[in-house]
């Protein structure tokens, strides 16, 4: 059977144009979508029932037994983080802030080690921004800004910019400038009208710099910054002030080098200028499908979108001090629940040493990272392929994932509801 | 569910002309019903003003903006924060509370029904899934129009059938319930980073003007037999000496609907400023009022409170204007084929003289119309204050003694700007009534479904206050009437108690009421080449996943009715 | 009256305790106190012993010495308006926050958030501080607005970020961005510091040390004298940050 207009569950493009042929309540085709996408469709080793640590092996137990584990597990804490959020749909990510507060815990979502500095910047300075269509309909001018869309986001240029035809932009080819700053010439520089070659760690001084010069103070500038001639740098802002709408798109290069917050911060500035004399938007691009939900789901029941400390029964925000690398960098949390992700493969490696050091609680469909440092892994549901829920695009277009396949597992919304019906039945709610 | 009595209430009924009649209600399976069965709970409400559950027929609650005011505003957040206690979830917020924040301080003020004021339709799930976080509400969704690409090519063509088919077809795609006009015309300027500035300017592109639009959208409206008037934020907010472009909208309105008005005029005061400039803006209220009395027109004030708050409009060029002139933060989102939006967060001062007048302009909006259920109690929520100022907003109109007080604290000036300090008039507590609750059900035509009233039939939704009108005289105890309607003694919603002496007692479920107009099949947009042809090249999101899902209503309500097409 | 808590050992000496409740003025009514110790509200003695000796009927006359491990004991002296603390040993993050007035004297070392939204009184801290030191909240737009902090040692990064009166003394090195977003008050930095005072509007930053990579968006003014800590200096004076249209000083110690 075809299934057409699938979303896609695996980068924030959140593609919803795909053809998936299922066949035996299995995926077994998938068209329109990238490599990234087969992988995810196609990929399938599931972890088959929930596994529970004991001396140095695994025993499987029943789901109703590893339900009450992790409850046990989490009500012992006396600080749990539930960490993860971004690789599930929003309907589960709010069970588990609503599990957070009751426990009296921290719950933190990926943005931690991706866009928590742009969340940050936007709350110190605002968030010029726009659906995605907004720059495929009319965009003249696209800046790509520490982001290697090629490899990160393989359709983001052929659906959304560089290469999609727009109502207002005919020939998109060649009715888009480009514009690629990074700091080595990457696959996407490849295809940029104008490549902005930068000295690692300087984005803050280059867009700076840029300011001072769209508000007509090249004056100050001196000949070249972090690695860029003026020149360079006037006829960029040239090109920004002559656009009829342009769209800055930042990635990771600039979110996590140095300066971090302070980097996006700038770039906002230089968009808020820019608006001055003509339109411009900024966006982040965001990794994973759905942590843009965790962001929005995390805020509006909780009022902060990422490090949300319930442990004084409020809500208390301060990344640095609650966001999950710098708690388990220093050792707080007593207990973590892993749902939609592995940190065990991307955060630094002394966090993954304390997760390994007290009980560590995953709810995940594969055999992964974070299972080697787990006491516990619970098997759920894929969203997007046998669980359904809404997904945040990375511009804020809510989606809803399919559910395409008949499946045996509980999704991560069922496996958590459980959880938090028991930690309330123990605490007597 | 056993019944309830409520006994001795201090009852006024705008809608079914009870005026102060001491009386017992009987509720019974979430309505009032004649008799409450056997047992009945027993509530006694002697000595306390009853009416029915207050409404907000525009206020700002849920969906991306307002998520993203939030998310925008640690500093919000944490003016106002509560911790989880009993059934309540942990809250945050001071300006945009969380959604369960929301709910229960709208519960704790006997609110029972809000309506959001725009959602833009491509972002609609949002909005929904914020309702079902709003539990104690039923929520209705006003659905921006003001620069959809398919309804003003329809209006450029002059062909009202298809304007009406688009709102239609989106309208039951997205379960929204009314039509929103947000500057329109300017939101899709704005997408050039331009604007309209004035209702005979063309659109860029799309060769109509706003006064077209808005015409063509009352047309359609009325067609479609929706339960509610087009609901219209005019051009050039904010703008000194905007009153000239109000009065030219309100001379577009023809009265074509017997039951209600026929355009609904939100947040007035930000549209009826008078000069050139802000060092020469002064009150056109009366010029307003002058122009709505009599016609078929609702609005609402939009009043201004001072202190610090956060606004947000689907109208994006408004909002840079207003950020030029605060330079603290500025959020902007504009939605493809569809409308924009902006924040940012402002201070109103009293050393401000423009915030004065503001302040004054709305309170004589109210004061000088002069029939209430013609001008709704708001603020706009949060752009002109945070909701939680109603109270003392009710104490303003009901106290010429309040007004004054608060005069000595203003720029001196505000009485040469505006006529505040001359008006007498101190509204009733039936005028506050009728503004606060039965207005805004007949505005929005909910009343056939129970709401505003109290009369057997009705929803159960019901605010009991101790306030004791034959004891207290509002012209003089101010306090003791900002006190009593900030905290009810009990609300009622659906025939359950939500909330008592300003705490939530139940979780909530409320229900989410749509509309729906069903067009004969040469009208269904959803089979009209030319429309999903450009659909599908120019939305970023499949037509088939636009629409949202049934599973984001677990309670809706669907008024349902039969296009004249 | 000296109010002495010395820490106890902890089971979980990582977990951080929040002990907003420590600051002189509560000791005036008795030592009956609570602080949270993650998720747990506890006694202030069951994390403490508490010693009182002599009396006061003022905060300004109370003493609160902290001793023992109290490297992750955070907001001490939150809200403090008059007395002295005074911590033996290292002090957890937000210690200070929003004091109005009297002192705290931190032996050792204090960790990030130092005197956050602080608006008078002294802090004194012998050894380092992390990051933050004097800003302000997220999405906040002032930090310190008035009183002193004086560090001997070093600091983190964004030191004096959204700085917007009172005076940041430093006169270790600092790490990135110090005065970052500055609008007002008196920035002092002994030793190295990289990228100061971007985006700054007003305000005086001085560095007597070295600066690494200076933003290209500051407008020099030339040398001027100026006399620092009782010593005549040649200094590099320039104004900025010309991408914000700031008024902001920054002097530079010539040939460092
Ligand atoms: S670009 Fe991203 S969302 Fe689109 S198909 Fe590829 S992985 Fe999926
Ligand atoms: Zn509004």
């Amino acid at each position: 059977m075809k299934v057409v207009d699938v979303v896609c569950p695996f980068c924030g493009c959140l593609c919803d144009d795909l053809v998936v042929e299922v066949c035996d309540e299995k995926v077994v085709k998938v068209e329109n979508g990238c490599t990234l996408a087969s992988e995810k469709f196609l990929g399938d080793h599931r972890l088959q029932s929930p596994i529970l640590r004991e001396g140095f092996g695994w025993r499987e137990i029943g789901y109703e037994e590893a339900i009450s584990v992790a409850a046990d597990i989490l009500l012992a804490a006396d600080l749990p983080l539930l960490y993860g959020w971004s690789g599930t749909h929003g309907e589960a990510q709010s069970v588990g802030v609503h599990l957070a507060e009751v426990l009296g815990g921290v719950i933190d979502n990926t943005s931690t080690v991706c866009h928590g500095p742009s969340i940050l910047a936007i709350q110190e300075v605002g968030h010029p921004g726009c659906t995605l269509g907004q720059v495929k309909n009319r965009a003249d001018v696209v800046v790509y800004w520490g982001a290697n869309a090629i490899e990160a986001h393989p359709r983001h240029m052929s659906r959304y910019t560089t290469f999609t035809q727009g109502f207002f932009v005919k020939d998109a080819h060649l009715a888009r400038t480009v514009i690629v700053v990074d700091t080595r010439r990457t696959e996407t520089a490849e295809i940029a009208d104008e490549f902005v070659q930068v000295e690692a760690g300087y984005d803050y001084e280059i867009l700076s710099a840029l300011r001072a010069i769209v508000r007509g103070r090249e004056d100050v500038i001196s000949g070249a910054v972090g690695g860029v001639a003026k020149t360079q740098l006037i006829r960029v802002a040239e090109i920004c002030k002559r656009a009829k709408f342009g769209a800055i798109f930042f990635g990771l290069g600039l979110t996590m080098s140095a300066g971090k917050h302070k980097n996006i911060r700038n770039a906002i500035e230089l968009v808020e200028e820019l608006n001055r004399h003509t339109k411009w938007t900024i966006s982040p691009m965001r990794g994973h499908w759905n942590v843009y939900g965790s962001n929005e789901v995390f805020t509006w029941i909780s009022g902060y979108p990422f490090a949300v400390d319930f442990s004084r029964g409020i809500a208390f925000y301060n990344p640095g001090e609650t966001t999950s690398v710098d708690i388990l960098r220093r050792g707080e949390c007593d207990a973590c629940l892993v749902v939609g992700s592995d940190p065990g493969a991307h955060l630094p490696r002394a966090c993954a040493a304390h997760l390994a050091k007290i009980p560590t609680i995953q709810l995940d469909p594969h055999v992964n990272a974070t299972t080697h440092l787990a006491t516990l892994q619970i098997p759920v549901a894929v969203s997007g392929i046998d669980a359904e829920g809404t997904a945040y695009r990375m511009d804020g277009v809510p989606i809803r994932v399919q559910k395409l396949v008949e499946t045996k597992f509980p999704d991560d919304t069922e496996v958590l509801s459980a959880i938090y019906r028991r930690v309330r039945e123990v605490k007597g709610q | 569910m056993s019944g309830i009595l409520v006994r001795n209430a201090f009852v006024i009924d705008p809608i079914k002309r009870i005026s102060g009649e001491v009386m017992d209600i009987a509720i019974r399976d979430g309505w009032v019903v004649e008799d409450a069965g056997p047992d009945p709970v027993v509530i006694d409400a002697s000595g306390c003003l009853t009416l029915p559950g207050g409404i907000d027929s525009h206020t700002h609650v849920c969906g991306t903006k307002v998520n993203f005011g939030r998310y925008m505003s640690p500093e919000d957040m944490r003016a106002g924060r509560t911790a989880r206690r009993g059934v309540m979830h942990v809250t945050s917020g001071y300006s945009v509370p969380t959604t369960f924040g929301n709910s229960y301080r709208y519960s704790a003020m006997g609110y029972t029904t809000l309506l959001e004021g725009a959602m833009a339709p491509l972002e609609a799930r949002h909005t929904h899934e914020e309702f079902t976080a709003t539990p104690h509400q039923d929520m209705l969704a006003n659905t921006l129009f003001d620069g959809n690409w398919s309804v003003m090519e329809a209006v450029r063509d002059r062909d009202i059938k298809r304007v009406a088919a688009i709102v239609a077809w989106t309208l039951s795609a997205v379960k929204g319930f009314a039509i929103k006009l947000t500057n329109p015309g300017g939101t899709e300027a704005w997408g050039w980073g331009q604007d309209v500035r004035g209702i005979h300017d063309q659109v860029p592109h799309f060769g109509v003007t706003p006064a077209e639009i808005i015409s063509a959208m009352i047309e359609a409206n009325e067609i479609l037999r929706l339960p509610h008037s087009v609901h219209l934020h005019c051009n050039n907010l904010g703008v000194p000496g905007n009153y000239r472009t109000t009065l030219a909208t309100i001379d577009l309105v023809p009265d074509l609907n017997p039951l209600r008005q026929s355009l609904y005029l939100t947040h007035a005061q930000f549209h009826a400023y008078g000069g050139s400039t802000w060092r020469d803006i002064d009150s056109r209220a009366e010029a307003i009022c002058q122009a709505v009395n009599g016609k078929p027109i609702v609005m609402d004030m939009g009043q201004v409170m001072f202190g610090r708050t956060t606004t947000m409009t689907a109208d994006g060029p408004m909002e840079w204007k207003l950020y030029m002139l605060h330079h603290n933060k500025w959020s902007n989102h504009d939605v493809e084929l569809e409308t924009g939006s902006g924040i940012i967060p402002v201070y109103y001062s009293r050393k401000s003289l423009v915030n004065c007048v503001m302040w004054a302009i709305g309170l004589e909006l109210a004061l000088l119309t002069n029939d209430p259920w013609q001008c709704l109690l708001s603020t706009d929520n949060p752009n002109g204050a945070p909701f939680v100022k109603y109270p003392e907003i009710i104490a303003l109109l009901m106290s010429r003694r309040y007004r004054e007080q608060e005069g000595t604290l203003l720029d001196p000036r505000t009485s040469h700007r505006t006529a505040i300090f001359s008006i007498d008039r101190e509204l009733s507590w039936e005028e506050i009534a009728v503004m606060t609750r039965a207005g805004q059900a007949k505005a929005l035509g909910i009343t056939g479904l129970g709401k505003g009233h109290l009369g057997v039939g009705a929803a159960a939704d019901l605010a009991i206050y101790p306030l004791d009108p034959d004891g207290i005289d509002p012209a003089v105890q101010v306090q003791e009437v900002i006190a009593g309607f900030s905290r009810t003694k009990y609300t009622i919603k659906r025939g359950r108690v939500v909330a008592r002496d300003g705490e939530v007692i139940v979780e909530g479920a409320n229900a989410t009421i749509w509309s729906r107009s069903d067009v004969p099949s040469q009208y269904d947009m959803g089979q009209d080449p030319a429309f999903t042809e450009k659909f599908s090249q120019y939305y970023t999101v499949r037509m088939k996943n636009y629409p949202v899902q049934e599973a984001y209503l677990p309670r809706g309500v669907c008024i349902r009715t039969e296009a004249a097409l | 009256m000296r109010v002495t808590l010395v820490a106890r050992p902890r089971a979980k000496p990582s977990l951080p305790v929040e002990a907003e409740s420590i600051i002189p003025q509560n000791f005036l009514r008795g030592t009956d106190l609570t602080v949270y110790e993650g998720n747990k509200e506890r006694r202030l003695e069951e994390l403490f012993f508490i010693t009182v000796e002599g009396p006061a009927v003022s905060p300004d006359q109370v003493e609160v010495v902290l001793m023992g491990a109290t490297g992750r004991v955070k907001r001490v002296g939150e809200y403090m308006n008059a007395g002295r603390i005074v911590i033996e040993g290292d002090i957890g993050m937000h210690c200070g926050n929003f004091m109005s007035g009297g002192e705290i004297v931190i032996k050792s070392n204090a960790d990030a958030w130092l005197g956050r939204e602080m608006r008078g009184g002294r802090i004194t801290c012998m050894g380092s501080t992390s990051h933050n030191c004097g800003a302000g909240y997220r999405g906040e737009k002032r930090g310190m607005r008035g009183g002193t902090i004086e560090i001997f040692g070093g600091a983190g990064d964004f030191a004096g970020e959204y700085l917007a009166g009172g005076e940041v003394r430093i006169h270790g090195s600092c790490g990135d961005m110090a005065g970052i977003e500055m609008r007002g008050g008196l920035l002092v930095i002994g030793g190295t510091v990289t990228r100061p005072c971007g985006n700054m509007t007003a305000g005086t930053a001085v560095v007597l040390g070295h600066v690494n990579r200076m933003l290209p968006t500051f407008q020099y003014q030339g040398v001027n004298d100026e006399v620092w800590d009782g010593k005549r200096l040649k200094m590099d004076v320039w104004e900025g940050d010309v991408a914000n249209r700031g008024k902001g000083r920054l002097l530079v110690a010539v040939g460092k």
